[in-house]
This record gives C-alpha cells, structure tokens and sequence, in this order.
C-alpha cells in the first residue's frame, strides 16, 4: 500500500506528449473521443460487482479465481481476432498489417501465463482449460471477431485501446490490490504484472497506428464507436461473474 | 437570464505563514515521535508554507466562522455596496464551528447583516463552490441583486496531535495509519469571498459568470475522503452510532483519512468532466487565457497535464495560476483565496477569460467555473 501512494507520489509524467502532439487533427480528435469513452468504461468498471469489491477491500481469493477463469476464456481467443483482423487488411494497408501481426506474436501465449496463476492459487489446470466463455465474452468474442473479418478493420484500433488500456492503466492497480486482498504473492498475479509492464509500449504501439487510420471523420467516429462497444461488453464480461 | 459578475474578493489567512519545518511545532508530534511519512508527502505535494487558525498549544485561535467573516468583510470593504444590503449569504464548508445550527447561520450572526436569504452547503472542497451556484442562479432568477459567498476552512482541529493519540483501538495496519496521516500534510486553513452583483463595479475590473457545471460520481466510486468511519473493513457503524463520541474517537472514526489508493482517480474524472464540457461546446483549451485549478498537491499537476496532454486538449502551462504552494490547500477556501490573489496580482484583460476547476476527492465531484473578465 504505502509502496503504491510514494510511488505514486513521487511519480514523473511519462513521454507520450510527443506522441501524441504529433499526431494529425483527426487522430488528435479520435483520441480525445477515445479518452471520454475510456473514462465512461471505467467509471462503468466501478459499478461492476467483482471489481468495486476490489475497490472497497472486501475481494477476496475465491473472487480472484473465478476472476481469472472468465478471463482466460475471453484472452486465448485474442490472438485469433488480432490475427484475423491482419489478414483483413489488404495490400493498401501493408504496413498496418505487419505491426498488427506483431502485436498478435507478442500476445499470442499470454493466456499460458494467466493459467499458470491460477494453478498458483491452487486451482487445477484442466479445471481452468475446460472452462467457458460466459455471456458477456460470447458477446465480445463474437464482436471482435465480426468486425475483424471484415475488410481493413481499422476501427480494431478502438478496441485495442481499451484492451491495452485495461493493461496499461488498470492491471498493476489490480495486481497491487489482489495481492493483498487475495492474500496471494507475485506468482499469482504474473499475467496482470505482464500487461502492466507490457502495454505501455503497446500503448506506443497504438498510437503510431491511431495516425495512419485516423483520417477521416467517418473512420474517427467508427474507432470510437468500436472502442465503446468493445468497453461495454467487456464490463459486461466482468459483470457476468456475479450474475452465474 | 441577468448576467452575473464577481465585482469584490476578500481572503483571510490565520496567524503567520508556517513552513514545512514548522508544521509539526504546531500540529504536534503525535505520542512525542516525528512524522515518518511528513517529508514524503511535503516533497510531493510542493506545499512550501500553510497558515493555522490553532496556535503552538494547539489552542484554537480564530473559529472557522471567524475566518468567514473576517474575508466577508475583507469583500465587502472592497466592494461599492453596502454590507447592510446584501441580499443573499451563500456558505460553504466542510465542517461548520458547531454540528447545528449551520455554518451560514453564526457567519451572518458575526457579519450582523439583516434579513439575508440564507444558504449553507455542505461537502468538502467542493462545497463552497456549491455555494456560488446557489448564489448565481439567484441572481440569475433576479431574486437578488447581489450575494456574498463564503468559503471557508479550519481543518487543524482534525489534524493536531491529540486527536491521532485519543484514537487508541484504531487499526494500527501500515495503510490505515497512512491513510489517517496523509492529510495532516496536505490541509491547511483559510477563508475567502466573492460578491456576486448583476452588474460589473462601477471602477476596476469584474469577472462575468459565464456558467458553472459540476459532475459528481459517488454513484460510482467508493468514499475517498472521510470523517465518521473507523476506515475497518466491513464496520458499518458510523461515528454516531457508537455508545458514546469518546468510544468513536478511540476507534478512530473521528479520524480525518483519505484512502489513497482511490486518489488518482480524481485526476481522471477532472478531465473527463474538462473533455465533456469541450464535446458539448462549452469551452475550448484554445481558447482558455487563465486557468486556475484547484489541485491538492502538486504531484496531481504533473498527472492532469499527462491527461490533458494525451486527450489533445492540453491548455498551455504558462496560463495556469495557483498559490497553492505558498497558501497551502485550504479545501473549500482554496478557488476563492486563489482568485483573490490572482485578480490582485496578476495580469490580465477585459475580454480574458478565467476557467476554474474544483476536483474534491471526498466521494468524487468536480466542479468547473468559466469567466471572462469585464471593465466596469
């Protein structure tokens, strides 16, 4: 606890504001539109059962297995909607698809790392492999994977955003907060801490590619929209977890 | 609707200003031992000096309504009317001299104004500013043709040693000690005033009203800042419904806290009631000459302008104003004592306009203030 108010204290601004100065007007727009529909998600995230919970410090170790059995259903199919969507793009988007690509490589396993914090907790493994996808992760699977087959996904970037964004801004506030609540060390907490270290470059990632896509005001105003489908089915993902 | 304009301010600041050294000499060592976690918390937050309305001994000097009135007539000395014409008192604070009658109430007693429309809002930070929306919209409603508000704060009561060592059978975990002890660095006390008219002063210049907006969010945030809870987990008990006041204090729910870890979170509700306020039209960064935000700490500043930085809507640093640093953060009274300082002493020009924010942790509101500056 004290660790997170000194650190957060003490804590300097990060670069992004070179970043994001350059980017053109309309990607300048899209990400202000990104960031109000990125601060509605999480206000939404406050309301969600499992997650104010965590706010108020009564989580606890069962809530985080659960947590991370939903999860795991929804994370193994990321790589298939971020690979799919790369093969959606056509040859005049040649170099949006290779980062996408990339961005697929770099998370394709991650969900190996969430199965190996389950077991951590003392969870059984095929428990967690032969798991399902609850309503809300039927939904945003099915999203995703509806809007990256279709041709030059661009708008796949607002729902980058918020997926990287649940990482970079969310996950080590998480992690902090289920070590202690879920009375749990560092080796239960290993896929949270790989996002929160990992999707700040991402987030970099994100940005680059917000310039390219984001030139018209057709194309700004389906990112957002994206985005906002994306965060409300998440939520409803994480909702779910109460509601079985 | 009439046009609203501050025509006067007045500030006061309890007794000589205390550095950061000195905060302790006054506040107290708690059980005779120094601060672990003061020079932390001081570095972060930049305060350099405070004032204190309790003296050395911790014995009260001023009351808060005594600050109230002392900035009120401050405002009405400088203003060009005549204090028995106020139409409308409108107070904020946090926590009023006595538990009732209101705060509004012993601040109009110690003005001896007659017969006002009386107003007193009730919240932390943003209280006062609650208080001049009642106010604009009244002479909005040309119900009045001026009104006085008040903000004003006396938070060392809460913060001097005595209370930290009555609080005996409160959970002495590292966090709740931390989060007990964080705004004992942080609040300091002050008061200050605005009259509001519905015309600028005839000489000098006035600030219009433009339009004030608040967003609150308790519906979906837990309590961050808080007096009357213990801070256990799972204790419903409020500080009222222990068998007497003596068995709350001990469990440490007169204790003022703020749970640290929900903090940050105001910083991103700040601007996104900033971005809301710019999709509706109401105002552009472009267009912002000053802005005065009312920021607890200065570690807050370097987080809003990473935000206002990635939202594209960043206003430059050279148009932002506070005194934070060397009035301290005087809660409620904090925009007012700001403004004052600022209309006194720096420069600016009729058709200039003044955007403000106040963010209050308590349970999440944040309040925004668009003025342009007029010549009477």
């Amino acid at each position: 606890m004290e660790n997170f108010a000194l650190e957060g204290l003490s804590g300097e601004g990060e670069a992004i504001d070179e970043v994001t100065e350059n980017l053109n007007p309309i990607a300048q727009e899209t990400l202000r539109n990104l960031l109000r529909v990125w601060l509605d998600f999480e206000m939404r995230l406050g309301k969600v059962p499992v997650l104010r919970r965590l706010d108020l410090g009564t989580f606890t170790r069962k809530d985080y297995m659960r947590l991370l059995m939903n999860l795991r259903q929804q994370v193994i199919e990321g790589s298939r909607w971020i690979t799919r969507a790369a093969s959606s793009f056509d040859r005049s988007h040649a170099q949006l698809r290779s980062i996408v690509i990339g961005h697929a490589k770099d998370e394709h396993k991650d969900y190996e790392i969430l199965e190996k914090d389950y077991v951590a907790l003392g969870g059984n493994k095929d428990d967690i492999v032969g798991g399902e996808r609850n309503l809300g992760s039927e939904a945003l699977h099915a999203f995703l994977y509806h809007r990256a087959s279709l041709p030059n996904p661009i708008d796949m970037i607002g729902a980058m955003f918020i997926i990287e964004g649940l990482g970079e801004k969310m996950a080590n506030s998480w992690a902090d907060k289920i070590e202690e609540q879920a009375e749990c060390g560092k080796e239960a907490t290993r896929f949270l801490r790989y996002h929160g270290e990992n999707d700040e470059t991402h987030m970099q990632r994100f940005y680059e590619m917000l310039n390219m896509v984001a030139i018209s005001e057709e194309r700004s105003k389906r990112i957002v929209k994206t985005a906002r489908v994306v965060g409300r089915l998440y939520a409803m993902q994480l909702e779910e977890l109460d509601i079985l | 609707m009439n046009d609203v304009f501050i025509t006067s301010t007045g500030a006061f600041l309890p007794g000589p200003p205390i550095d950061n050294e000195q905060v302790e000499d006054v506040l107290g060592l708690v059980n005779g031992k120094k601060s672990k976690l003061k020079r932390r918390i001081l570095k972060s937050n930049g305060i350099q000096k405070r004032h204190y309305a309790i003296d050395a001994e911790q014995k009260t000097q001023f009351q808060n309504e005594d600050m109230a009135v002392a900035a009120a007539r401050q405002c009405l000395e400088r203003s060009f009317i005549d204090p028995s014409d106020v139409g409308m008192l409108s107070v904020g604070t946090t926590q009023g001299d006595m538990v009732l009658p209101g705060f509004g109430s012993l601040v109009q007693a110690g003005l001896e104004i007659p017969s006002v429309e009386l107003n007193t809002s009730h919240g932390i930070c943003s209280s006062s500013m609650m208080a001049l929306k009642a106010a604009f919209n009244s002479l909005r409603l040309d119900e009045h043709d001026n009104a006085l508000v008040v903000g004003s704060e006396l938070a060392s009561r809460l913060l001097k040693k005595s209370r930290y060592e009555a609080a005996t059978e409160a959970i002495c975990s590292e966090r709740i000690d931390f989060d007990a002890e964080f705004l004992r660095w942080m609040l300091s006390d002050g008061a200050g005033a605005f009259l509001l008219q519905n015309k600028p002063a005839p000489r000098g210049k006035s600030f219009r009203i433009n339009w004030m907006r608040s967003f609150s969010h308790a519906d979906a945030f837990p309590t961050c800042m808080s007096v009357g809870h213990s801070g256990k987990k799972g204790e419903t008990k409020r500080w009222q419904d222990y068998t007497t006041y003596a068995d709350a204090e001990k469990d440490g729910a007169i204790l003022i806290r703020q749970d640290v870890r929900l903090l940050e979170n105001i910083v991103k509700l700040g601007v996104d009631g900033f971005l809301r306020l710019i999709e509706e039209g109401q105002v552009q960064a472009d267009d912002v000459d000053h802005f005065l935000c009312h920021y607890s700490s200065h570690y807050f500043r370097g987080k809003i302008v990473e935000m206002l930085t990635a939202g594209g809507a960043m206003i430059p640093e050279e148009k932002w104003y506070t005194n934070l640093y060397e009035r301290g953060n005087t809660g409620c009274a904090s925009l007012f004592i700001m403004l004052d300082e600022f209309a006194r002493t720096q420069d600016y020009k009729a058709g200039d306009t003044v955007f403000c924010h106040v963010p209050e942790s308590g349970r999440f509101n944040t309040v925004y203030v668009h003025l342009t500056v007029v010549e009477g």
